[in-house]
C-alpha cells in the first residue's frame, strides 16, 4: 500500500477544469513535489486527497482509504498532516487555546518539541499573528500528531528565508524518520532542497513524473569561463554546449584592429570575454578545451532548475523534454508570488 | 507514544469525544455574549416589571386598544393588555424571545457555520480526524450557551425583581415560559445551521435567517385573527405562546414536543447537505 495514489482523478467545478486524468503514486518515505504554475490544479488536487471535495470521475487513496469513503478517510486522516499556505484560524483566540484544541481532536505528542523549533507567539490573539506566525502554528498543528503523511500546500509562502530553511531542514530530518511528504509548490529551489520525486501538473494534467536526481543531471550544468584574450563567437560550439553566450569585448569574427580596441582604453579586465553556456556533455572535453585558453575564472554550477521545468510549462515543447533546451531569462516565467 | 498510538488503530477520537471538543470550544466563545445579553434582557423586563402595574391600574389601556384595528393590537401583542403579566408576555418576550433571542440564537448557528466555511478554518478543524457531524453537532449544541443563559438569569431576576417592586409574578409561571422557550429558541439556531450550510456565504446566511425569524412571527401574528389561521401554523412561534401560560396558566407540552422533532428533522437535512457538499 502507497501512502498516496491517484487513479484517474478528475474534478470539475461546473465548465471549468481543476484537474483532469491525474494518476500517480506516492511512495513510503519519499517526499514528493508536486509542481505547477499558481491554477495548475495543485490545491484542487490537495483538497480532494483531504476530503474537502469529491472527485468529479476517478478517485485516490489516503494510507489506503478511498477518498470517496469518508468514514475510511476520516480514520487515515488520524494519521495525516495537513499544511495549507494560508491556514483559516478563528482570529480571537489564542494560539494556545487553538493548540489545545485542535491537540484534542488530532492528538498531540510532540507540540512542546515543534514549538522549540516554531515558535509562534501561543499567548496572543490569532488575529493579532503575522503570516509568519500563523503559519508556525500551522505547522505546530501539521505535525504535532507525528503523522506518518504530510499533505501540503505551498508551505513555506508565508515563512521568511530564514524560517524556510528551518523548516526545510525540519522536513529533511522528518523524511530521515520514515516520514512520507506530499508537497505542492511552485518554488523550484526548496523543491530541489528537499524533493526525491516530482510530479508536474500543467492545466490540471500530469506533464511529466521525474527523480529530481535525473532532472537535475538532465538539466547540466551552467558553465562561465572569463578568459584573458577576446574570442569569437563560435569559440565553445563543443558538442552539450547549449546556449552559449559570449561578452565582454569578443570582436565580431574577423573584425580587424578589435585586439586593439580594449587595450586602447587601458582597461585589462576588459581586454578579455566571458563565456557562458548550459553544458550536459562529459567533463573531460570540455576541459581540454579550456586548455587551449588562458582562464581567468571558471564556475561549473547546477543549471537552475527553472529552466528544466519551463519546458514542461512550455506548451510548444511539454511533451518532449529533451536535454538542456534551456532558454534562459526564465527565472519570472514560474509563476512568481503566491 | 502509546496514547499516540491507540489514538491511531482507532482512527481519531470517537464521535462523541470530538463533538464534545468542538462544543467546547464553540461554548466558550459565546460565554461573552451570551452574559451581555442575559443582563440585557434582564435590564430590559425589569424595566417592564416596574412600570407596567401603573400602566395597567391606569386602566385606560383598554380604551385605547378597543380603538385600533384588530390586526395592530394581534401583532403588538395587546391582545392581553389588561394584566401585568398579559402585557409582559405581549410585549417583552414577543420582541424579547419570539424576535429578538430567536433572531440573535438563528443568526449564530448561522454564522458559525457559513463563517469558517468562508474563510477555511472549517479546512483546518476537517484536517484533524473528524466527521463534518460532529462538527455540526458540536457547533449546534455550542447554541446551548446563550439559550442557557439567558433562560436561567432572566427569569430569576424578573421574579426577585417583581418581589421586592411588591407585586411578585408567578414563579412558576415564569419558570413554565422560560423552559417552553428552549425548544423554540433551538428550532431557530437548527434554522440558522440549515441556512449556514446551505447558502454558506458569510453573514448572507444570518441575514436569511433573521428574515425568516422576522417573517415568520408577523405571519403567524397577523393571520392568526383572520380565516387563514392555518398559514402561521408553519411558524415555530405558534408552537410558543408566552401569554397563555402567563395569563391561562396554559402549557402547550405538544408544541414543545413538536418544535424539538422539527429541531431535530432541521438538523438532520443540514447534516445530509453538510456531509456530501464540497466546502
Amino acid at each position: 500500500m502507497h501512502p498516496i495514489e491517484l487513479d484517474g482523478l478528475t474534478k470539475r467545478y461546473g465548465d471549468v477544469r481543476g484537474v483532469e486524468d491525474l494518476s500517480l503514486t506516492v511512495r513510503e518515505g519519499e517526499v514528493f513535489g508536486f509542481l505547477g504554475p499558481n491554477g495548475a490544479g495543485k490545491t484542487t488536487t490537495i483538497r480532494t486527497l483531504m476530503g474537502f471535495q469529491s472527485p468529479t470521475a476517478g478517485t485516490a487513496t489516503v494510507l489506503g482509504a478511498d477518498v470517496r469513503d469518508a468514514a475510511a478517510l476520516r480514520a487515515a486522516r488520524a494519521n495525516v498532516g495537513y499544511l495549507p499556505s494560508e491556514p483559516g484560524f478563528d482570529e480571537r483566540v489564542t494560539g494556545r487555546r487553538l493548540l489545545r484544541y485542535h491537540g484534542a481532536l488530532r492528538g498531540d505528542v510532540r507540540s512542546e518539541t515543534l514549538l522549540e523549533t516554531f515558535d509562534p507567539p501561543l499567548d496572543r490573539p490569532v488575529g493579532d499573528y503575522s503570516r509568519g506566525n500563523r503559519q508556525m502554528l500551522a505547522i505546530v498543528l501539521a505535525f504535532m500528531h507525528d503523522p506518518d503523511l504530510v499533505i501540503m500546500d505551498e508551505p513555506t509562502a508565508g515563512l521568511d528565508p530564514l524560517k524556510q530553511e528551518r523548516f526545510l531542514s525540519f522536513v529533511r530530518a522528518e523524511r530521515a524518520r520514515g516520514k512520507t511528504f506530499f508537497f505542492s509548490s511552485h518554488v523550484l529551489g526548496e523543491v530541489r532542497k528537499v524533493c526525491d520525486r516530482v510530479g508536474i501538473v500543467r492545466d490540471g494534467r500530469l506533464a511529466a513524473l521525474e527523480d529530481v536526481d535525473d532532472l537535475l543531471h538532465r538539466s547540466g550544468k551552467a558553465v562561465r569561463v572569463e578568459i584573458a584574450e577576446p574570442i569569437e563567437a563560435d569559440a565553445f560550439a563543443l558538442d552539450g554546449a547549449h546556449d552559449v553566450t559570449v561578452d565582454g569585448g569578443g570582436p565580431e569574427p574577423g573584425t580587424a584592429g578589435a585586439e586593439e580596441a580594449p587595450g586602447a582604453a587601458g582597461g585589462t579586465a576588459t581586454a578579455g570575454a566571458t563565456v557562458s553556456f548550459t553544458y550536459t556533455g562529459r567533463y573531460e572535453p570540455l576541459l581540454r578545451h579550456l586548455l587551449g585558453y588562458e582562464v581567468v575564472d571558471l564556475t561549473v554550477e547546477e543549471a537552475p532548475l527553472e529552466e528544466v521545468f519551463m519546458r514542461f510549462y512550455d506548451d510548444g515543447v511539454a511533451a518532449s523534454p529533451e536535454p538542456a533546451a534551456g532558454t534562459g531569462a526564465l527565472g519570472d516565467g514560474d509563476g512568481g508570488g503566491p | 507514544m502509546d496514547a499516540d498510538g491507540a489514538a491511531r488503530t482507532h482512527g481519531g477520537p470517537s464521535a462523541a469525544a470530538a463533538t464534545w471538543a468542538v462544543f467546547r470550544f464553540e461554548a466558550e466563545r459565546r460565554l461573552r455574549a451570551s452574559v451581555l445579553l442575559a443582563v440585557g434582557l434582564s435590564a430590559f423586563g425589569l424595566l417592564f416589571v416596574w412600570i407596567v402595574p401603573d400602566i395597567v391600574a391606569g386602566g385606560n389601556i383598554e380604551e385605547v386598544l378597543a380603538s385600533l384595528p384588530p390586526a395592530i393590537v394581534a401583532l403588538l401583542g395587546f391582545d392581553t393588555a389588561a394584566s401585568v403579566e398579559g402585557l409582559l408576555a405581549g410585549e417583552f418576550y414577543t420582541f424579547g424571545w419570539v424576535v429578538g433571542l430567536a433572531g440573535y440564537v438563528g443568526y449564530s448557528g448561522a454564522t458559525a457555520v457559513s463563517a469558517p466555511l468562508g474563510d477555511d478554518r472549517l479546512e483546518t478543524l476537517l484536517a484533524a480526524p473528524v466527521a463534518r457531524g460532529s462538527v455540526l453537532a458540536g457547533t449546534f449544541l455550542a447554541l446551548l450557551v446563550p439559550v442557557a443563559v439567558v433562560n436561567a438569569v432572566v427569569p430569576v431576576v424578573l421574579y426577585a425583581g417583581s418581589r421586592a417592586l411588591g407585586a411578585p409574578l408567578s414563579a412558576g409561571g415564569l419558570a413554565a415560559v422560560h423552559a417552553l422557550s428552549v425548544p423554540f429558541l433551538l428550532t431557530w439556531g437548527a434554522v440558522g445551521v440549515l441556512s449556514g450550510v446551505v447558502v454558506r456565504r458569510g453573514r448572507t446566511a444570518g441575514r436569511v435567517v433573521l428574515a425568516l425569524v422576522f417573517g415568520a412571527w408577523l405571519v403567524e401574528s397577523v393571520t392568526s385573527i383572520s380565516t387563514y389561521a392555518w398559514v402561521g401554523a408553519v411558524s415555530p412561534s405558534r408552537q410558543f405562546d408566552a401569554a397563555a401560560v402567563l395569563v391561562d396558566g396554559r402549557l402547550d407540552v405538544a408544541g414543545a414536543a413538536t418544535l424539538a422533532v422539527v429541531t431535530v428533522a432541521v438538523l438532520l437535512a443540514a447534516q445530509a447537505v453538510f456531509a456530501r457538499r464540497d466546502l
